[in-house]
């Protein structure tokens, strides 16, 4: 490590810690503001269909009910939930605040507003609706049939894209290996589930509190859609019990600002599980087909692959899903020649769309089971094979054109398989007894933020108070994982001060200044060099105005536990609340500042994961009983954070692998019943995970930090799936790995095909 | 708006007093862990509730002679740990550990189990193996015993009229020639509803060397629990030894097959079964632990 | 219905729907929104409390079956400000990220260590079976819970710092401020009168003038004390 830094590294509880151990902490779901109405979502039933026919007289009678919206009198202006700047490119306007025109079991219908929650959900089973039902089409290859009804104008190919990269070498004597894989569509989870309350007010304006993951294009939606002017619409971040991507896009933002809109009166609208899981997104499901070629030695001569990404009843953010699918794989492998077809289709099912990871998790659980098979079919041991074909720090992404920047992904492997203790492991048979051993290992990347394609800035104030303690003014969105916190001791390592003197909110549209907010990876490299900059500049203002007060030139003091010092002149000193006092009295600027940060670079995250799975092959059960994963993070801001993201990303990964899919029945409708069958990893089941960083500082995030939270999931589940196949000797691709799925195959037979795509 | 009165009834009496008064649409309120769960669902709400949190003396777990009695409101967790029901009815002590999450198991009841009916509950697959006699009570004060089997008739339905109330189970206590073992298949080690369970009751007659006497009940591969008498008889009057265990696997897939014909689950079932046979067999202890050839 | 309930020590006087659950009238009555909702249904245990020394789910409770019984819930740990050990080691082990979990798994394993007070390792995630967690994979909130019972396990997170200790931090020696107030006066031409903050003497006039015993921090037109 280069630098000996005070605060960074260091280990740090989340900055509301003692509010959530308490129970005192508001979130979302349990605020309320004086006169508050409640709301109740009517979902269609049906998998596709035209309304026809809405009688909310029952429920409009109900006391208590204040009214019943629906697209009879509602703005049916198409938006995009997924939009985040107005004129962005590939955002599709076919989503309105509710369908007359059906197109999943899930889809908005109507609301109720009323008194209480329980008047709300009591009258919502009232309002008597006729639809006209239409043919569904619940999978990809029922959608794209010839003669299939359109769910959207245009048909429902929604996106297709294909690129093209390198010149593919001559393939004489190369050893081709194929595979097909399959991920199913996923359940977010997050423990909290959405929510939004909106207030209008007689100035004709409107204020949102949310649990969104970007405030400011939350706003530009629901100003458009209200047709009122941003400055009046104020849409503030509130505590969030987790989200995982669920709650990046604007999916219950607009349609609960409408309702506060139209019956002028402030509404909370919070959904159940079932709706969650349903009628928010989900993450997409997909099939990929890959096809690679290779020397007889193992180098990767080309490879090929076919993506499918099933978007759902609405296309959201799934063309841009599908475009990232594309970026993945050449960010951890070199190959001459790159060719990738992908396309996202509509289908009578729930809308996929962000999820963490955003395209990675799919393409690397194709990938990296599909290189367990070459690596089969060339007799090379995967760990092997794989190090032959990994990028080396600073090569250019094949695909995105764009440095890699310090990318680690091959010491990662080397020095996971030394501690995992790889070879041995690897060698012990699996035994063809009832419980049988494997290990496996899988390779993932991930970006760190939009630059490169996209407009990619943060922007932040930061203060220092009259007693020397500072205020960070910044659209942070904090989603559980300690942005706040890090925030706040990258600004304590630059203004040498502890973490805790320093305090930071979250988003508010009208005080806060513009921030993309929480996704993409962008947080610790982009808005926590923000950070940096932002103290730097601050730091900057210290010291001159200490130099003023104590005569000396600036180059001979520095900044430590609060105080300026002079070099080598212990004796002197004037702590920071002397600055803030006497400086508010002198006519100089103030010891603050604001900045905007403009990203440079956009390297790539990686993780190199080792599963070790016990498989019983009588119930099909897959225990996994070991875990290592291998961090390229470049710096740690909080390592304890960074260490507990890896553990919490594992758990998600081991249920991708092995428990969790959103299946829908041949009526379109999910056939699980909340948690009781939708099952994500509980405690008696999950492993410890051991974490292993490393840690090269190589790229211009703050203090070497690269992006964790996404990529921590990235390679999970094919590192579970390559340790069962290597267990049982099998080859499944298709995720999840249900104890059906793992029977069949012990037995050579075809288990049902996943119903998602 | 929920127009449903809840009663609360202290003792027996008021308990018949309540039942006395019950309708088609009332409903008995044990744990609550599958009631208060349905009382979301908008549509058919109950005109009353009858709250029987209040009668402990329905909880008890006693021994009467050569019968245990465990009564209906005694929740899981007690019944797992209570030292009669480890003693004599083993199996349901086994199966009361495996139910749900602590806080289900603290609150469920094995009465609220039976009354539920789910063709998967834990609690029907044991009580048939222990063969045991569900005790009622009804609205006019009666108590009517009727065996297991005849409660149950299928996915959530039971012979239970809507003025009678479970109050307990009797069934011969297990004594120290028996044993007794249970075992479930879920998706996943803990908090899964089951795929496949088994309950299976012995008595080994040590001097003979052979099993004397043998009950087996599956679970969640039919509308409600079930003995399989055949199986019991195959393996009566045989030695604990491999050969039976490898009877008694052959014999749980054939009910398998038997009960899901079709089934889409049936493939994976069937396989399963074998292992949820060895699983149960071995758990007797009889005789060093069975192992067939696996695939 | 009229209910009395006993929470956290405390006995209530409630009018209830009679449906109503436990958490219902937790949350939407007594205002004690530590007790979450995450799925409805007994499966996710963000509602857990304990209710007579059980681990419950009060979703699938309702109010009414727990009368006469004494409820404990997450706002009742902390005893007159101090911090349930529990609670100290959940926060000394990183095992709270978004912390929707929570209070659930607090009460979990707090119901688990009233009956238990030595559990294993198994023992715990068994406990927290029905506690769901997306964000933490678990093994921090075991190392918590196995601490929290006295047993040894590795501290992740440094605590917050305490204020106090934040707050005795640098003071300005006499002689650079004195200097530095100079400075300004010369600057601006104006006396520098600097009103009391805390930790400076409390006795001093605050609007100006010198007072007994005045701090080092306390900048005076005389410069000093």
């Amino acid at each position: 490590m280069t630098e000996d830094l005070q605060y960074v590294g260091g280990s740090y509880p989340v900055h509301d810690v003692a509010q959530k151990v308490t129970g005192e902490l508001i979130y979302g779901s349990d605020f309320s503001v004086p006169g508050m109405l409640h709301a109740k979502l009517i979902l269609s039933p049906i998998p596709h269909g035209i309304v026809r026919r809405i009688d909310a007289s029952r429920a409009e009678a109900l006391p208590g009910v204040v009214k019943v919206l629906s697209h009879e009198n509602a703005p049916m202006d198409g938006f995009s939930r997924a939009r985040i700047h107005p004129g962005q490119d590939m955002s599709f306007y076919d989503e309105t605040l509710f369908s007359d025109h059906v197109r999943f079991v899930g889809d908005r219908v109507a609301a109720v507003v009323a008194t209480s929650r329980a008047t709300a959900v009591a009258a919502a089973a009232l309002v008597d609706i006729e639809y006209e039902e239409l043919p569904s089409m619940l999978t990809v290859d029922s959608a794209l049939a010839p003669g299939a009804p359109a769910i959207h104008e245009g048909g429902n190919l929604l996106f297709e894209h294909e690129i093209e990269k390198g010149a593919r070498p001559d393939l004489d004597g190369a050893v081709i290996v194929s595979t097909t894989a399959s991920t199913p569509r996923i359940h977010h989870a997050a423990l909290e589930p959405h929510v939004c309350i909106a207030q209008g007010h007689s100035t004709g304006g409107m204020t949102v509190w949310t649990t969104s993951q970007g405030v400011y294009a939350a706003r530009t939606v629901i100003a458009e859609l209200l047709g009122l002017e941003y400055h009046r619409v104020r849409v503030i971040k509130v505590p969030m019990g987790g989200s995982f991507g669920g709650k990046t896009e604007y999916i219950i933002e607009p349609v609960c600002a409408f309702l506060a809109h139209a019956t002028r009166r402030p509404v909370k609208l919070l959904l159940d599980r079932e709706e969650c899981m349903i009628a928010t997104m989900v993450r997409p499901a997909t099939r990929t087909a890959i096809r690679t070629a290779c020397t007889p030695d193992g180098e990767l001569l080309d490879f090929e692959a076919a993506s499918t990404l099933d978007s759902g009843g609405f296309a959201a953010s799934t063309p841009d899903y599908s475009i990232h699918m594309c970026k993945k794989v050449t960010k951890v492998y070199r190959v001459p020649h790159y060719q990738h077809a992908g396309r996202a289709v509509y289908t009578n099912t729930p809308v996929g769309g962000a999820a963490r990871g955003w395209g990675a998790p799919e393409m690397f659980a194709a990938t990296e089971v599909h290189m367990d098979r070459v690596a089969a079919a060339l007799r090379l041991d995967p760990v092997e094979f794989r190090l032959k074909n990994m990028v080396e720090p600073h090569e250019t992404d094949l695909v995105t054109d764009l440095p890699l920047g310090d990318a680690r992904v091959r010491e990662c492997l080397e020095r996971g398989a030394v501690a995992f203790d790889w070879a041995a492991r690897r060698a012990r048979p699996a035994g063809r007894g009832r419980i049988r051993r494997g290990v496996g290992v899988a390779a993932g990347a991930h970006k760190n933020g939009m630059y490169g394609a996209f407009p990619e800035a943060s922007r932040m104030g930061l203060k220092m108070n009259e007693d020397g303690t500072f205020e960070l003014n910044a659209s942070l969105h904090e989603v559980g994982c300690g942005i706040v916190t890090t925030m706040r001791i990258i600004a304590a390592e630059v203004l040498g001060v502890h973490p805790d003197l320093i305090a930071a909110g979250e988003a508010d549209t009208a005080t806060t200044p513009f921030d993309y907010g929480t996704y993409g990876s962008r947080v610790t490299y982009v808005v926590g060099a923000c950070a940096r900059a932002v103290a730097d500049k601050v730091k900057d203002r210290l010291l001159t105005a200490a130099a003023d007060l104590l005569q000396e030139p600036v180059e001979s003091l520095y900044v430590v536990d609060g105080a300026v010092r002079v070099r080598n002149d212990g004796e002197r000193a004037i702590a920071y609340r002397d600055i803030a006092r006497l400086s508010e009295m002198r006519h100089v600027p103030s010891i603050a500042a604001s900045t905007t940060y403009y990203a440079v670079s956009n390297p790539a995250s990686y993780s190199v994961q080792f599963a070790e799975v016990e498989v019983d092959c009588a119930t099909g059960l897959v225990a996994v009983t070991d875990f290592l994963a291998v961090a390229d993070v470049g710096r740690a801001i909080n390592r304890g954070m960074v260490e507990a993201q890896y553990q919490g990303a594992v758990q998600m990964g081991i249920g991708y692998a092995l428990y969790e899919h959103l299946d829908v029945d041949e009526r379109g409708r999910a056939g699980i019943d909340g948690f009781k069958n939708y099952h994500i990893v509980n405690a008696p089941d999950m492993p410890d995970v051991q974490v292993l960083l490393v840690e090269h500082e190589g790229d211009d995030g703050p203090f070497g930090a690269k992006s964790v939270g996404e990529i921590a999931t990235v390679p999970t589940a094919p590192a579970v799936v390559n340790a069962v196949n290597n267990a049982l000797g099998t080859e499944l691709a298709d995720l999840p790995l249900t104890p059906e799925r793992v029977i069949a195959a012990l037995h050579g037979e075809e288990a049902a095909p996943c119903s998602s795509c | 708006m929920s127009q449903t009165q809840v009663l609360t009834p202290e003792g027996i009496d008021e308990l018949v007093a309540a039942l006395a008064r019950a309708t088609p649409r009332t409903r008995l309120l044990a744990g609550g862990t599958d009631l208060v769960r349905e009382l979301r669902r908008p549509g058919d709400e109950p005109d009353v509730l009858v709250d029987l949190t209040g009668l402990t003396e329905l909880a008890a777990v006693r021994r009467d002679g050569a019968t245990l009695r465990v009564g209906a409101l005694a929740t899981f967790t007690q019944l797992q740990w209570d030292p009669l029901v480890r003693e004599h009815a083993l199996c349901l002590s086994l199966a009361a550990a495996q139910l749900g999450s602590a806080q289900i198991r603290n609150a469920g009841t094995i009465g609220g189990n039976i009354a539920n009916a789910s063709a998967c509950a834990d609690g029907a697959t044991a009580l048939t193996a222990l063969g045991a006699d569900v005790v009622t009570l009804d609205g006019a004060g009666e108590t009517r015993t009727r065996p297991i089997g005849e409660v149950l008739l299928g996915a959530g339905r039971t012979s239970l009229r809507h003025d009678e109330a479970i109050i307990e189970y009797a069934f011969p206590a297990l004594g120290s020639e028996h044993r007794s073992a249970f075992a479930k298949i879920g998706s996943r080690t803990a908090v899964s509803v089951a795929r496949l369970s088994a309950a299976l009751v012995v008595r080994f007659d040590a001097v003979a060397g052979v099993l004397a006497e043998v009950r087996v009940a599956l679970g969640a591969v039919g509308e409600s629990a079930f003995l399989v008498p055949e199986l019991e008889r195959a393996l009566e009057g045989r030695a604990a030894d491999d050969e039976s265990a490898r009877l008694f696997a052959e014999g749980c897939v054939a009910a398998v097959q038997a009960s899901i014909p079709g089934r889409y689950s049936l493939p994976y079932k069937e396989q399963a079964a074998v292992g949820l046979a060895y699983d149960a067999w071995n758990m007797l202890a009889l005789s060093a632990p069975s192992e067939p050839a696996w695939a | 219905m009229q209910l009395v309930l006993t929470v956290n020590g405390m006995t209530y006087e409630v009018e209830a729907r009679p449906t109503a659950r436990l958490l219902d009238v937790l949350r939407d009555q007594f205002g004690l929104t530590g007790t979450k909702e995450g799925c409805a249904e007994g499966e996710c245990g963000a509602c857990t409390v304990i209710v007579d020394g059980k681990a419950v789910n009060s979703c699938v409770m309702l109010a009414v079956q727990a009368r006469g019984k004494e409820i404990l819930t997450v706002e009742g740990l902390a005893q007159e400000g101090e911090l349930d050990v529990l609670q100290q080691k959940f926060v000394e082990y990183g095992a709270v990220q978004c912390g929707y979990c929570t209070p659930g798994m607090l009460m979990s394993a707090k119901a688990l260590l009233m009956g238990n007070p030595v559990p294993s390792e198994q023992d715990i995630r068994i406990a927290l079976a029905g506690n769901l967690c997306r964000c933490t994979g678990y093994t921090t909130i075991v190392a918590a819970v196995k601490a929290a019972s006295g047993q040894v396990a590795t501290p992740l997170m440094e605590l917050p710092a305490a204020p106090e200790e934040l707050a005795a931090e640098v003071v300005t020696d006499p002689a650079t401020l004195a200097a530095a107030c100079e400075i300004v006066e010369a600057e601006t031409g104006a006396p520098v009168g600097v009103p009391c903050l805390p930790g400076d003497d409390a006795d001093a006039d605050p609007f100006g003038g010198p007072g007994p015993g005045s701090s080092g921090s306390r900048v005076t037109p005389e410069g000093g004390e």
